[in-house]
């Protein structure tokens, strides 16, 4: 078992649910604006992957999908809710899900970073 | 790590001032629901609209909203019989402004929740940043 791994995976689900978060409030905001496409995040499971199979960049001149890149992540939604007659495909009520989902998902994560570091203390101190 | 979390407040933000600038709009509506021209014949208050356009904040990389335009409503204007009115045209009809209170009532409903979601946004996004800080918070 490798901790440093798991501490680099627990942040990078962060910044995904960061990105996440992000593309909500963008939702949100544009509720109300004509023609505006719900946006959102490909699944964690997929931005994961892709990432393992791919070879290491190590150069920021490395082409890779970057969990970090807003734009190798986000995509237009595929179903959305409702269309309303101004082409807004935005649901405030999906979006509320959304954030609720992030919202729970940050607190597992923060909770697995903190008992994880309190497991190195105590292999630490003894 | 936190740039999309600051982001998220910034484009919260943005939307609470679009929909507050709506709001304005409607009371402009409600408050002049029966405010005639002054001349005899002249043209009452018109409605007012607002239209919204999602604008890209190159800076961030993310899309902010604001107000495109405050538009004028084309619709006709109510005419009454009322020879007494000082705005009274030469056969006695008066020109009302094109508002109906239903409707804005209505924009007014729908503008709230944008903004109450809006908030939740804001509130969720402040939950999210305390989450993190907590990580240090207990760490002895």
């Amino acid at each position: 078992m490798d901790p440093v791994h798991l501490f680099e995976l627990a942040s990078q689900q962060a910044r995904w649910l960061g990105i996440r978060q992000m593309l909500v409030a963008q939702n949100v905001a544009n509720a109300n604006t004509p023609g505006f496409k719900a946006s959102d995040v490909t699944p964690f499971e997929d931005v994961f992957n892709s990432n393992e199979i791919t070879i290491k960049a190590t150069n920021p001149g490395h082409i890779g999908s970057d969990p970090n890149d807003i734009e190798s992540v986000t995509m237009k939604e595929a179903t959305p809710w409702e269309v309303t007659y101004s082409g807004n495909s935005v649901s405030i009520e999906n979006e509320m899900i959304k954030a609720g989902e992030v919202n729970r998902a940050y607190s597992m994560n923060t909770s697995i970073r903190k008992a994880f570091h309190q497991m190195m203390m105590t292999s630490l101190k003894g | 790590m936190n740039d999309q979390l600051e982001a998220s407040l910034k484009i919260a933000g943005s939307g609470l001032e679009s929909q507050s600038t709506r709001l304005r709009i409607v009371s402009e509506n409600l408050a002049n629901a029966q405010s005639t021209g002054s001349t005899p014949g002249a043209n009452p208050y018109a409605r007012k609209t607002v239209t919204f356009e999602s604008e890209m904040d190159r800076a961030a990389g993310v899309d902010l909203v604001q107000v495109k335009s405050i538009g004028v409503d084309r619709a006709p204007f109510r005419v009454e019989h009322e020879p007494g009115n000082p705005a009274a045209d030469s056969k006695g009809f008066v020109k009302y402004p094109n508002i109906n209170v239903i409707m804005e009532m209505a924009d007014l409903r729908e503008a709230n929740r944008s903004y109450e979601a809006n908030l939740q946004i804001i509130k969720q996004v402040q939950n999210l940043n305390s989450q993190t800080i907590d990580l240090l918070r207990n760490s002895s």
